[in-house]
């Protein structure tokens, strides 16, 4: 039997810790939400794997699909698997983490605002894009959705843009909600105005710490990214938002239109930052869990607070990255726009850099609790390793030439997406599910093999699409040519693995849910006993 | 397999084997630091985790820091001035190619150039955003270039090799993006 719940670490280090918080209405109501978003975007994780399987058959010529429902399909699975089953699921956990560091949510509205708006939305991007024939990949790079090529009328590319907008008022529901939880008095300021929370939200307390001082000694590092991505993405989502309202208005308005440039700059000023949707989340908890298992505190000090206020202001300066090849003839303004957002590219590689030491200099030398969990946000890590490297060249211009839209970059953010952010969510139900549920997991054996076969069956495919990018094989194509037929089919066998140990997951967690409750109280550390 | 192999390492440009042969290296690199302090952790339990000293270690985070930057800072001044806006010289153009992107195919004019002439390539876009990725005869990727509606983006190039070069587009465009390929761009002696 695998009853591996959060450890606790060693009392008092941790004096922010859930130790000193009553059990309340506010943790159990907690409790049934994180559920709620965790069974969500994992049934959407479902379908969008599902789709993601078919977009390789199809490419591997395995089976056959008409060439606008493939990439119909590749926009759903795109937006499904990045937003609605990764981003949603750490939009979720986030107040689970929060809440463990003694920074319960305030208010229930916000969050329940952020989830029947992002159902509501990835309802109407599955049926605009599966049953109506929106493929203009997740990007739907202006103009494309009014040059369908009698695919899909503007009317549909009017709701679809209104659900993709649900997703993002989703988003800004679930930022404002972290800044409201984070913001709140839990941080027991010493001086309780609101430029001393902000300060103390942001890392200042730790800068500055005679400036900043609170009660309850140092604020929980977990606070740091999540503050930091929930400003971040608040701002980032409005020029998408924008761009959404413009695609809205010309589906019924044919008269109007906007600039292509402006439109791939509103594009971008949201679609790299919202991969900060999912790391920085992801890297809160990191921060929360590793130590737990390390038996000591994050070893961090000043230098990751500097970190994080270079992410807060550099996150919103980078989308350019993304428009190196767009730099027409007597236009400079993306020339230079590219010319700057290199190195504010490259700086928001110290916050990652900064957090790998920590957690390495956490672990390091540690009596490290080895289990399932602990193994699945290693293995997180060191992805966050492999794939930051894989980053570095792709903000870099003058590698353009080789990998602009190959398939290299495919490998890379699923290197990120899923061997990273994912392997972390894994390891996030293996660790929280218990106290959430109220009941072990069934088997490690079998989470072992979870772990094994996810790694080895998605380094297999990520490691063959790469080398078909720097092959020069394009992304976002149907029928790839023939010379890249090969490292397809391998890549098939490593996917195939990949499933295979996400069924062994399935079942895992079937048996669990259908066994007797939690008998052990002790393992449920945070709600002080067995939760139904 | 092995013949797909060496098809492989054909395939890739230099600047391609060089990205491969960088990353690598820092992907062994960080693999090896990152298993040293995972076994670190059976000496760990042995020292019930108790001797690391955390405040040294703490105190090394800034340094690590300025390490980084300035690893990134010289990545920096070697890369940026190849970015494709910088890159461009100032050597005469022997002649000028137009290519107009439109779905789902490509207008080329002239089609046919020759070894040792200095091309520039005007691309543009008639409706949505293509590209054009000119593949050469031995299949490798040699330049890549956006095609956006109501703008033109010039690049150039020197042919070195005769032969019939491939212009694949490399934005998606539509349901027949990966049919939108120009297969007969000739290069002669």
């Amino acid at each position: 039997m695998m009853t591996t719940a959060v450890p606790p670490v060693a009392p008092g280090a941790l004096p922010y810790d859930d130790a000193e918080m009553p059990l309340s209405l506010v943790q159990t109501r907690t409790r049934r939400f994180v559920l709620r978003v965790i069974w969500s975007s994992t049934a959407f994780l479902v379908v969008a794997g599902i789709l993601g399987l078919l977009l390789r058959l199809r490419q591997g010529e395995v089976i056959s699909m008409g060439d606008n429902f493939w990439y119909a399909v590749m926009t759903a699975h795109g937006l499904g698997a990045f937003i609605a089953w990764a981003g949603f699921f750490l939009m979720g956990i986030t107040f689970w983490v929060l809440m463990k560091v003694g920074m319960p949510l305030r208010s229930f509205v916000l969050p329940e605002v952020m989830y029947w708006s992002m159902m509501l939305g990835v309802v109407g991007i599955v049926l605009t894009t599966l049953l109506s024939g929106f493929g203009g990949s997740w990007v739907f790079l202006y103009p494309l959705p009014f040059f369908s090529a009698g695919q899909w009328s503007d009317t549909v590319t009017g709701i679809f843009s209104t659900s993709v907008l649900l997703a993002g008022v989703s988003i800004l529901a679930y930022c404002a909600a972290v800044l409201q939880t984070c913001l709140s008095p839990a941080l027991k300021a010493e001086k309780d105005t609101l430029g001393q929370r902000i300060g103390l939200t942001f890392g200042f307390g730790l800068l500055f710490p005679s400036r900043f001082k609170t009660k309850r000694g140092k604020i929980p590092y977990p606070v740091l990214p999540f503050a930091v991505n929930a400003v971040d993405m608040f701002l980032a989502t409005l020029p998408f938002a924008l761009l959404l309202v413009f695609n809205i208005v010309q589906s019924v308005n044919n008269g109007f239109s906007i600039n292509v440039l402006l439109a791939g700059n509103l594009l971008w000023a949201f679609g790299h930052p919202v991969v900060y949707l999912l790391l920085f989340p992801a890297a809160a908890t990191y921060y929360y869990l590793i130590p737990r298992y390390a038996g000591r505190e994050l070893v961090a000090g000043k230098a990751v607070a500097v970190a994080w206020l270079i992410a807060l202001t550099m996150n919103l300066f980078v989308w350019a990255h993304h428009l190196y090849m767009n730099y027409p003839d007597g236009e400079n303004v993306q020339q230079t726009l590219g010319t700057i957002m290199q190195p504010t590219t490259y700086a928001l590689v110290l916050p990652s850099a900064l957090s790998l030491y920590s957690i390495a200099a956490t672990i390091y030398r540690s009596n490290f609790q080895w289990n399932v969990t602990s193994k699945f946000l290693v293995a997180g890590i060191v992805s966050w390793l492999v794939a930051g490297l894989q980053g570095i060249i792709n903000a870099t211009a003058a590698f353009q030439d080789t990998l602009h839209n190959t398939l290299w970059i495919v490998g890379h953010f699923h290197n990120m997406a899923f061997l990273n952010m994912g392997l972390l969510i894994f390891g996030a139900m293996y660790a929280f599910l218990p106290e959430l549920m109220g009941r072990p997991w069934w088997n490690e054996r079998l989470g072992s093999w979870h772990l094994w076969g996810t790694i080895v069956g998605a380094y297999g495919w990520v490691t063959c699409q790469m080398i078909q990018g720097l092959e020069g094989a394009p992304r976002r194509w149907a029928v790839l040519p023939s010379e890249y037929l090969t490292l397809t089919h391998i890549s098939l066998g490593f996917l195939a693995l990949l499933v295979a140990a996400q069924l062994v997951f399935a079942y895992n967690l079937w048996t669990t849910l259908r066994r007797s409750p939690f008998d052990d109280p002790k393992a449920v550390s945070v709600l002080g006993g067995t939760q139904r | 397999m092995p013949d797909r192999l060496i098809t492989s390492l054909v395939m890739m440009t230099s600047l391609g084997k060089g990205i491969a042969t960088g990353y690598l290296v820092f992907v062994a690199l960080g693999l090896i630091i990152a298993f040293g302090v995972l076994w670190s952790t059976k000496r760990g339990r042995r020292e019930g985790g108790q001797g690391v000293d955390i405040e040294r270690a703490e105190r090394a985070e800034p340094w690590w820091g300025v390490f980084v930057v300035v690893l990134l800072a010289i990545l920096l001044g070697m890369t940026i001035w190849r970015a494709p806006w910088f890159a461009e010289g100032d050597d005469p153009r022997d002649v000028q190619v137009q290519v107009t992107g439109i779905q789902f195919g490509f207008l080329v004019q002239p089609t046919t150039v020759k070894a040792g002439q200095n091309v520039q390539f005007n691309v543009t876009s008639k409706d949505v955003n293509h590209a054009i990725a000119l593949f050469n005869p031995q299949g490798q990727m040699i330049m890549n270039v956006q095609a956006v509606p109501e703008y033109t983006i010039s690049r150039s190039y020197t042919f070195t090799e005769p032969g019939t070069y491939t212009i694949r587009c490399f934005e998606f465009c539509g349901y027949q993006h990966h049919k939108m390929i120009y297969p007969a761009f000739q290069v002669t002696a």
